[in-house]
């Protein structure tokens, strides 16, 4: 366990090393600041266990775990009680997983990932992916790094729909600008208002049916950019952590990571280079359960935290605490911090923790054929974390009669390493058709806004606790008929796009993927000007205590239908230098 | 002419397996495909001769690459199955193994492995004919066995390296970026 001093009071304590987190550090150590940041899960040794580039066939199992682990389905999560991973059926098992561990290359994240016997959650159906472990999610994330628009800042402005955020994209633009050039990001300039462009490094490469669908798109003047990767192609000669992108094979294996770090993660791109500054410690195995409250001053005086290991509960000090554990964590935490002064929970006097719960519907795609490919030699089209982005084009200068807002299509073509095998029959004719139908096949897949409603929400279970005996989450949370909507429009416009386009369809998936399968929660302590109706202003500070900072994407004021990753450390980072520059004021 | 060649091929590899077979039946518990010396851990001696069979009927040796035997796709199912802790998975592919050869009996009069390559093929299109949508437990073993086979052969060396002769997951000494002037050229 790592030697923590306890009696120190430190300037911050950073709670959670993911992407929001491990930038809270950077910043704040960057200034100066005595930071100490606690992680729930174990320090991993990251390449040992991502391994990316080794062959399927240099694993006992192909990659598969070992068969007493276990990862839910989709119709698990529909079916099956709550807590999952309880019941009879499971008790043979000694892990039981979220449904990413159902894709191939699981054994390579299963000690990533939380069991969720050891983290219970209640109430309606929710696919909830955790990452308990230095970095969090971060080490295993799509990569899709996005920037959102004043479309989405002020989407209520423009439809009516919800609350406006309480800043636009001239304030958050210069630390999207700092957030590319300190972790690098790959991707195509496209001058589209409602998907800003980053300061891109080299993209990676579209292939022929991924060309032949964007030059189709173009001619009704929607957008397929290269995949928008958060991925360093020409190195990032700050970071002696992380190596440029070789475009290796194994990028397309999932669960993700990348062992050279060229793909951002928290560990190598953030956190490592906090440690150099000499003014960082980090504790892992600390699950902190409280908020601890000076009485005189009402402030937040440092966090309670239980040893993973242990067991033992421990008291940590400092003049400002950071919450950075995830959208769900951290509404989690808020809550469990009750005392006389916050009997809702800490920084909740709005009774807004919790709720406008938001996130992405997926799912809904198509897949077709390429036939310019079909019995093709092979090529290399693998080494990018994706093929491509399709930007939304929905709700920007028309108005869907069905629906409000808008979705984007993620998608690739091209030879994998495991191609599809779903042809019909066997014989030398099924064996010839894998292999002249494995490089010409192209799909997508919807990524649409759920619009953030205050009854969406979370809140405590009275009585199921996890391992540490901290209470768990119940969830109140189901898909509107906005998103049900869109996602019948995502199915039919996808269709009619590779027709369009010369594609033929050869599947289509009509059916939405339960909630939370986007792993991208968003929304329970949102941001805003009035503390009546938000729980933080617009630099991510708790309304109520002035010393208590929530930097991650809890803060969302509405989803939008980026990948969220990008926004969280860009507005992390302007909150943080804020709140250095306010503690020096002597303000908090 | 494709289809004659295929044919041939397949019964070259049929006489090595009878030879492998009757090897192995004096020799037990050495296995036909699986590595000199190998036990199996799950299937009996017939039961890895019947699915060894069987996936290399699925996936055979062609003018291309070397089949499923070739891959030792049975040796890595029989692992599956041993290390399986559903005791239901193990039953369904022993009830399954059991169901090809009652087929067999009953179309052809003899069991599935002294049956002619033929007979064996007629087998496995009657197991096959609705594998959209499987009803009797020999259809639903069929789709069972075949994505299995698939499986195990395309994370192979043979299947990745000499079938799909996969060119990825080596680092690419100049990383170039994509077209600029196919994806920007005037339409």
């Amino acid at each position: 366990m790592a030697e923590v001093d306890l009696k120190t009071v430190y300037d911050a304590i950073v709670v959670g090393s993911g992407a929001a987190g491990g930038m809270a550090a950077h910043v704040l150590t960057s200034h100066g600041m005595k930071v100490l940041l606690l992680e729930a899960g174990k320090k991993l040794n990251l390449d040992q266990e991502l391994q990316s580039m080794r062959w399927p066939y240099e694993h006992p199992r192909r990659g598969l775990m070992r068969p007493n682990r276990y990862a839910l389905s989709a119709s698990d999560y529909q079916n099956e009680t709550r807590p999952y991973g309880q019941g009879n059926r499971f008790s043979r098992y000694t892990a039981v997983h979220s449904y990413v561990q159902g894709w191939s290359g699981t054994d390579y994240s299963k000690n990533i990932v939380v069991n969720e016997k050891e983290n219970p959650y209640t109430g309606t159906p929710y696919a909830w992916v955790r990452a308990r472990c230095v970095g969090g999610k971060s080490n295993i994330w799509g990569r899709l790094a996005l920037r959102m628009s004043d479309f989405d800042f002020k989407a209520a402005s423009r439809d009516g729909y919800g609350e406006d955020w309480p800043i636009s994209y001239a304030d958050v633009e210069p630390y999207y600008d700092k957030v590319d050039l300190y972790l690098g990001i790959a991707g195509v300039k496209e001058n589209l208002p409602y998907l800003p462009d980053s300061i891109f490094q080299r993209p990676t490469k579209l292939n022929l049916g991924e060309v032949k669908l964007r030059e189709s798109l173009a001619r009704t003047g929607r957008v397929l950019t290269p995949y928008r990767a958060g991925v360093t192609t020409d190195g990032l000669k700050h970071n002696k952590y992380r190596s440029r992108c070789f475009g290796r094979g194994a990028c397309g294996r999932r669960v993700g990571g990348c062992d050279i770090h060229a793909a951002f993660d928290s560990p190598t791109g953030l956190i490592a280079p906090a440690m150099d500054t000499g003014n960082l410690t980090l504790r892992p195995n600390s699950v902190v359960c409280e908020v601890l409250t000076d009485r005189s001053s009402g402030k937040s005086s440092g966090v309670a935290f239980i040893d993973a290991e242990s067991g033992r509960r421990y008291e940590a000090k400092a003049k400002v605490v950071v919450l950075a554990a995830s959208t769900l964590e951290s509404a989690r935490l808020m809550l469990l911090s009750r005392s006389r002064l916050y009997p809702n929970g800490i920084g909740n006097s709005s009774g807004h923790v919790g709720h406008n719960f938001c996130e992405h519907i997926m799912g809904p795609g198509v897949t077709g054929l390429v036939k310019e490919r079909v019995g093709k030699p092979p090529t290399l089209d693998d080494g990018r974390p994706n093929g491509f982005y399709v930007a939304r084009f929905r709700n920007l200068s028309e108005r869907h009669p069905n629906f409000l807002r808008g979705y984007g299509f993620e998608g690739s073509s091209g030879l994998k390493m495991f191609p599809d095998t779903n042809q019909p029959g066997f014989g030398a004719k099924y064996k010839k058709a894998v292999r002249d139908h494995a490089g010409a096949l192209i799909s997508m897949g919807g990524f649409g806004e759920v619009l953030a409603r205050y009854e969406n929400y979370v809140d405590l279970d009275p009585k199921v606790k996890d391992k540490w005996g901290i209470p768990a989450l119940r969830f109140h949370y189901q898909f509107g008929d906005n998103e049900k909507k869109m996602a019948e429009d995502m199915v039919v416009t996808a269709r009619e796009i590779f027709e369009e386009a010369g594609i033929e369809v050869i599947s289509t998936r009509d059916k939405y993927l339960p909630e939370g399968w986007s792993i991208h929660e968003l929304g329970t302590s949102r941001m805003g000007a009035d503390p009546k109706t938000s729980v933080v202003n617009q630099f991510q500070q708790s309304h109520d205590v002035k010393n208590l900072f929530v930097v991650d994407g809890s803060t969302h004021v509405s989803a939008a239908c980026q990948n969220p990753t990008w926004t969280i450390m860009a507005l992390a980072w302007r909150s943080c230098d804020y709140l250095a520059e306010q503690l020096q004021k002597g303000n908090l | 002419m494709e289809k004659h060649e295929g044919q041939g091929s397949t019964r070259r590899e049929m006489l090595k397996v009878t030879g492998a077979a009757a090897v192995a039946g004096s020799l037990a518990p050495a296995l036909a495909g699986a590595a000199p010396g190998a036990r199996t851990a799950f299937f009996t001696a017939e039961e890895f001769t019947l699915a060894d069979e069987l996936a290399e009927l699925i996936i055979p040796a062609d003018d291309h690459s070397p089949g499923a035997r070739a891959a030792q796709v049975a040796a890595f199912i029989d692992q599956l199955l041993h290390e399986s802790v559903d005791a239901g998975v193990r039953s369904r592919w022993r009830e399954g193994l059991r169901s090809i050869d009652a087929l067999s009996r009953q179309l052809h009069g003899v069991a599935f492995m002294q049956s002619s390559p033929e007979q064996r093929v007629a087998v496995l299109e009657r197991v096959s004919q609705n594998e959209a949508s499987p009803e009797r437990p020999e259809e639903h073993f069929f789709r069972e066995l075949k994505s299995r086979t698939a499986f195990a052969y395309y994370t192979s060396k043979v299947g990745i390296h000499e079938e799909m002769q996969y060119k990825g997951n080596v680092a690419i000494p100049e990383f170039v970026g994509y077209d600029a002037e196919l994806l920007d050229r005037p339409k």
